[in-house]
C-alpha cells in the first residue's frame, strides 16, 4: 500500500532521513517511534509531500507519489497533527467538512458526512457543531481533528503525535478509540509518536528510528523480545520490558481450561492483558484467577506460575 | 523546494538594476540662477557625456554581477561598494558644481535622481546588512564614511548647493530651532513620562481610573494634532487675557503653551499604555515566586516587577519621543518655533530648499532617537542585547 | 453581530459632523463672541461641505491605493517566490514608522510640486507603512499548526490565502488600516499648507490672519471627522471570532 524505497531527505549537507526502506500493508497501523529529531516526522511528511524526498522512491498503491498533483495526493490522505491545526475562524462542523468541500462534494452530502463523523467520534451534533475550536477541550479538539482527517473517507491516515499534548487519561481513551476505529474502518494508518507505551499499544507494525535511520522494525512483540541493539532496548524501557510485554499479551493466551478445582474468587476478563492479571494478583494477594468471557461466564483459569511461565509459541 | 546553494540575490539585483535606470534616466542635479526662478535639470549624460555616464555605471554593473552569484566574500565586497557609492554621492555633487556653476550666486539643487539613488543605496545597505547578519552598531558605523564625505565636500566645494546656502544664511536661527525643537520634545516627553507612570500606577490600583483614563486618552489620540492645537487656541487665549499671572508667564493662545499642552496630551497614551501593559505583563509565576519567598509588596514591585517591565516602558518612551518630534514640527504652525518653522516658511515662500532644511533634520532626529533608545532598550533587557 | 445598536455611536458622530458642516453659519453668534475683533467670523472662502468632500476624497483615494499596494506587497513578500524581499520589506516598514508624517509631506513637495497630487502621494507612501507592517504581522501570527494542517489537507496556495490566511489576519490588517487612515486624516489637513484645499484651510487661514474663529471651525470639523471614522473602524470585527 505505502512503500518507501531507499528514501533520503537532505537539508543542505545534513541528512534528516537516511536511506530508509519501509513497506506498510493495507489496513495496517504502522507506528514510527524514536527520540525527537530522529526523522520520524520528516518521514511522515514526505508521504504527503509536505516535504519532498531527496532520494529514493515513495509509492502509494504502486504509483509514485510524484505522479500526483500535491493537492490531489493530500486530499486522498487524512492528516492529523498534535496542535490539531483546526481553523480558529471556522466552526467545528465547517472544519470537519473541509476536505469534502475541497473535493466539491454537494452541500447536502458534506452535511451528511459531517454528521456521520461527529457521531462516529462521539461528538454530539447539537452540542458541538456550532462551536469554535477555542471553545473545545484538548481531547474534544483532537477528536474534531481526527474527524476532519477522516472526512473524505481516505484510505490512508497520517497522524503526527496527535495525542501528544493530552493528559494521560484522555490520551488512553483516545488510543482505545483509535484502535476500535481502525478495527472497524480498516484504514492504513501511519502514526508518529515518541511515547513507546503509546507505540506498543497501537502498533501492528512498529518502526524504531534513530538519527535518520530505521534501526529496527517488526511486530511489537518481536521488538520486545529481540531488540536489535542497546538503543532499541533502552527505548523499550530496559527493566520494564517484562511488564510492557505482558501488557501486549491477552490473558486468553496463557489461561488453562477450567480444572475441577474450586473456582478462584478473583475474576478477570479474557481480553484483559497479562499485565492487568499480574497487577490484580499482586493487589489481591491471589495466585490464581478465574478467567471469564464477555458474559461473565468462567472459561478458564490463570495461575501465577502460568503467567510467568514459559512463553507460549505464537 | 529551492536548492540549498546560494542562488541569485533577487533583491540586490532588482535594486541595482532599478538604480541604474534611475541614475541614467532622472535629473541628478538642477541649476537655478537665483532663489526665485525654477532650476533647469541636468541628466548625468548632459554633464559627463555618454562616455563618462556609462563609466559611472561600472559599480552598478559590479553589484548586478555580485547579486547574480552571491557568496559571502562577494557580499562583503558589495557592502563595501555600496558604502563607497554612498560616499561618492556628495563628491558627485561637488563635481557637478565645479562643471556647471559659472555665475556667482547660482544655486545647485539636488535632483530627483540623486534622492532616489540615495534611497535605493540605503535599501541595498539594509539588505546586505541583513544578509551578512551584521550588528546594529556596525550597521550605523557603515554610515560614517558617507557622512564624513558629505561634510568634507560641503566644506570644500559645495558652496553653490542651495540647501547649504539656505543653512548658511540662517545658521544661528537653525541651531536655535534645533534647540527649541529638542526642548519642546524633551519637556513634553519628560512631563508625560512622570504623569504617565503615575497614571499607570493609579490605573493598576483602581480599575475605574483605568477605564476612564484609557477612554479619554484614546479619544484624544484620534483628534488630529492640527485640530487639537487649534482647539486649544481659544481657551488659552481667553485664559491669558483674563489671568494675569498666566500671561506674565508667557502663556497665550499662540506659542509654546498650547503646543506643550497638546504634545503632553498626545504623549500620554503611548506612555501610559506601555507602562501599564509592561507592569501587567510580568509573568505571574515570577511574582508569585517572589511573594512566596517572603518579599514584601514594595520589594516585589521595586526588585521584580519594575526591572522586568523597564524595557517595555522604555519602548513607550521611544515611541512617544519619535511621535513628539513629528508633532512638534506641526506645532510651528501655531508659532511654537522649532524646525517646523523652516518647513512652513519654505512652503509659504515656495522655497523648497528651506523646506528641506526643516524636514531633513527632523527625519534625522527621529531616526537617531529611535536608534539610540532602541539600543538602550536592548541593553536593559535582562540577558543583554539579543 | 447584526445588532443595529452597535452602529449607533458612529452614526451619532457622523450626524454631528454633518450638522456642524452644514450648520456652521447658525453658530455665528458664538463665534462673534469668541472673535469679537474681526469683521468676518465664519470662514467663507469655500463652503464647509466642499472642504469636507475634498478632504474625504484625498484621504480615501490615498487609503484605497495604500491598502491595495500595502496588502499586496505584504502578501507578495510572504509567498515562496517573493520571500527574498521579506527582510527588506519588514525592516523598511518598521524604519518608515519613525518618519514623521509632516516630514514625509514636506519632502514630497520638492519632488512633486504643490497641489493635490503630492498630498495623495505623500499620504499613500506614509499610509503604506502601518498597513504593510500589520499585514506582515497578521500573516506571521497565524499558528504554524493551522498552516500545516491547511497544506496537509490538500488546500492549494490560493485557497489557503483566501480561506485561511486573510480571514485570520484580517483583524490585524484592519487595525493597520485604521491607524493609517487616522494618521492620514490629520496629515491631509497639514496639506492645506502645500496648496491642497481641504478642512485644513480654515485653520491655516485663521492662524495666518489671527482669526481664532476660523481655526476653531476647521479644528472642530477635522476632529469630528477623525472621531467619526475612528469610531466606524472600532465597530468592525477587529478582534475576530477568536
Amino acid at each position: 500500500m505505502i512503500d518507501l524505497i531507499h528514501v533520503s531527505k537532505r537539508f543542505g549537507a545534513a541528512a534528516a532521513v537516511n536511506d530508509i526502506s519501509l513497506s506498510i500493508a493495507e489496513g495496517e497501523l504502522c507506528v514510527l517511534v524514536g527520540t525527537s529529531g530522529c526523522g520520524k516526522s520528516t518521514t511522515l511528511r514526505m508521504i504527503n509531500r509536505l516535504i519532498e524526498h531527496s532520494e529514493g522512491e515513495i509509492h502509494i498503491d504502486g504509483q509514485q507519489i510524484r505522479r500526483f498533483r500535491e493537492e490531489a495526493l493530500r486530499r486522498r490522505m487524512g492528516y492529523a497533527i498534535q496542535s490539531t491545526g483546526l481553523f480558529p475562524h471556522w466552526t467545528v462542523a465547517r472544519n470537519i467538512g473541509l476536505v469534502p468541500r475541497l473535493l466539491k462534494w454537494p452541500a447536502a452530502q458534506v452535511q451528511a458526512r459531517v454528521e456521520e463523523l461527529m457521531e462516529l467520534l462521539g461528538l454530539s451534533m447539537e452540542q458541538f457543531a456550532g462551536k469554535y475550536p477555542h471553545q473545545l477541550s484538548g481531547g474534544q479538539a483532537q477528536r474534531v481533528g481526527v474527524a476532519r482527517a477522516l472526512a473524505a473517507d481516505p484510505d490512508i491516515l497520517l497522524m503526527d503525535e496527535p495525542f501528544g499534548a493530552l493528559d494521560p487519561i484522555t490520551r488512553e481513551s483516545l488510543q482505545d478509540e483509535l484502535r476500535e476505529l481502525q478495527a472497524r474502518l480498516h484504514k492504513t494508518i501511519v502514526f508518529v509518536t515518541h511515547d513507546m507505551d503509546e507505540a506498543l499499544r497501537l502498533a501492528d507494525h512498529l518502526v524504531v528510528m534513530h538519527q535518520g535511520r530505521i534501526v529496527q522494525q517488526g511486530r511489537p512483540l518481536e521488538l520486545l523480545r529481540e531488540p536489535a541493539d542497546d538503543f532499541v532496548e533502552s527505548l523499550l524501557g530496559g527493566e520494564d520490558r517484562g511488564l510492557k510485554e505482558a501488557a501486549l499479551l491477552p490473558v486468553s493466551q496463557r489461561m488453562r481450561p477450567l480444572s475441577p478445582r474450586l473456582l478462584a474468587r478473583e475474576r478477570i476478563g479474557q481480553h484483559a492483558s497479562l499485565r492487568e492479571a499480574l497487577s490484580l494478583m499482586l493487589w489481591r494477594h491471589a495466585e490464581r484467577l478465574t478467567v471469564v468471557d464477555d458474559a461473565d461466564m468462567p472459561v478458564g483459569e490463570l495461575s501465577l506460575r502460568r503467567l510467568v511461565g514459559e512463553r507460549s509459541d505464537d | 523546494m529551492r536548492s540549498q546553494t546560494p542562488g541569485t540575490n533577487v533583491v540586490l539585483l532588482s535594486l541595482s538594476l532599478l538604480a541604474l535606470v534611475v541614475w541614467l534616466g532622472l535629473d541628478t542635479v538642477s541649476l537655478a540662477a537665483n532663489r526665485i526662478v525654477p532650476g533647469t535639470g541636468y541628466r548625468i549624460d548632459e554633464i559627463l557625456g555618454w562616455g563618462g555616464a556609462l563609466a559611472t555605471c561600472l559599480p552598478w554593473l559590479a553589484l548586478v554581477g555580485i547579486a547574480w552569484r552571491p557568496t559571502r566574500p562577494r557580499l562583503v565586497l558589495a557592502l563595501a561598494l555600496v558604502v563607497l557609492m554612498l560616499s561618492a554621492l556628495p563628491a558627485w555633487l561637488a563635481l557637478s558644481a565645479e562643471t556647471l556653476v559659472d555665475i556667482p550666486g547660482a544655486r545647485l539643487g539636488i535632483g530627483a535622481g540623486i534622492w532616489v539613488v540615495l534611497f535605493l543605496l540605503l535599501l541595498a545597505l539594509i539588505e546586505l546588512r541583513t544578509r551578512l547578519v551584521l550588528g546594529r552598531l556596525l550597521g550605523w558605523g557603515l554610515l560614517l564614511p558617507p557622512v564624513a564625505s558629505a561634510g568634507f565636500c560641503l566644506a570644500r566645494w559645495l558652496e553653490p548647493l542651495a540647501l547649504w546656502q539656505e543653512y548658511r544664511s540662517r545658521s544661528d536661527q537653525f541651531l536655535g530651532a534645533v534647540g527649541e525643537h529638542l526642548l519642546l520634545v524633551g519637556v513634553a516627553v519628560g512631563t508625560s513620562l512622570a504623569l504617565g507612570v503615575g497614571l499607570a500606577l493609579a490605573m493598576r490600583r483602581w480599575p475605574g481610573v483605568q477605564k476612564v483614563g484609557f477612554g479619554v486618552l484614546n479619544f484624544l489620540q484620534t483628534i488630529p494634532s492640527i485640530a487639537l492645537f487649534g482647539l486649544l487656541l481659544a481657551p488659552l487665549a481667553w485664559l491669558s487675557a483674563n489671568v494675569d499671572w498666566l500671561s506674565a508667564l508667557g502663556v497665550s493662545g499662540i506659542g509654546w503653551a498650547p503646543a506643550l499642552l497638546a504634545l503632553v496630551g498626545y504623549s500620554l497614551l503611548p506612555m501610559v499604555r506601555n507602562t501599564f501593559v509592561a507592569l501587567e505583563a510580568v509573568d505571574p509565576g515570577v511574582v508569585d515566586a517572589a511573594r512566596g519567598m517572603g518579599m514584601s509588596r514594595g520589594q516585589v514591585f521595586r526588585q521584580v516587577r519594575l526591572p522586568l517591565a523597564l524595557p517595555v516602558i522604555l519602548e513607550g518612551v521611544r515611541i512617544t519621543t519619535v511621535q513628539a518630534i513629528g508633532l512638534t514640527a506641526v506645532a510651528a504652525l501655531i508659532g511654537a518655533g522649532g524646525l517646523g518653522t523652516f518647513i512652513f516658511q519654505g512652503l509659504g515662500q515656495a522655497a523648497m530648499d528651506l523646506v528641506l532644511l526643516g524636514a531633513l533634520p527632523i527625519l534625522v532626529l527621529a531616526l537617531l532617537v529611535d536608534a539610540l533608545l532602541g539600543a538602550l532598550t536592548d541593553i536593559l533587557r535582562p540577558g543583554g542585547a539579543e | 453581530m447584526t445588532d443595529p445598536r452597535r452602529w449607533l455611536v458612529p452614526m451619532v458622530w457622523l450626524a454631528l459632523l454633518l450638522a456642524a458642516t452644514l450648520g456652521m453659519g447658525q453658530l455665528e453668534g458664538l463665534f462673534r463672541w469668541l472673535e469679537s475683533d474681526s469683521r468676518q467670523v465664519i470662514y467663507a472662502r469655500a463652503d464647509f461641505l466642499t472642504l469636507l468632500g475634498r478632504h474625504l476624497l484625498v484621504v480615501s483615494v490615498a487609503a484605497a491605493l495604500a491598502i491595495l499596494i500595502g496588502v499586496g506587497a505584504a502578501i507578495a513578500a510572504t509567498r515562496p517566490w517573493g520571500r527574498d524581499f521579506l527582510p527588506l520589506v519588514s525592516q523598511l516598514a518598521s524604519i518608515g514608522q519613525t518618519f514623521p508624517p509632516v516630514a514625509v509631506l514636506a519632502l514630497a513637495v520638492p519632488v512633486l510640486g504643490f497641489g493635490t497630487l503630492p498630498i495623495i502621494v505623500a499620504l499613500l507612501l506614509y499610509g503604506l507603512l502601518p498597513i504593510v507592517r500589520n499585514t506582515l504581522a497578521g500573516l506571521a501570527g497565524i499558528e504554524a499548526g493551522v498552516m500545516e494542517a491547511a497544506r496537509g489537507m490538500g488546500m492549494s496556495r490560493g485557497q489557503i490565502l483566501r480561506q485561511v490566511e486573510l480571514p485570520l489576519a484580517a483583524p490585524v490588517i484592519l487595525a493597520g488600516i485604521r491607524t493609517s487612515v487616522t494618521i492620514n486624516i490629520a496629515t491631509a489637513a497639514i496639506g492645506a499648507t502645500v496648496g491642497a484645499s481641504n478642512l485644513g484651510d480654515p485653520i491655516i487661514s485663521g492662524i495666518v490672519n489671527g482669526n481664532t474663529a476660523y481655526v476653531v471651525q476647521g479644528a472642530l470639523l477635522i476632529g469630528l471627522l477623525a472621531i467619526s471614522v475612528d469610531s466606524l473602524f472600532s465597530r468592525l470585527p477587529m478582534s475576530g471570532a477568536r
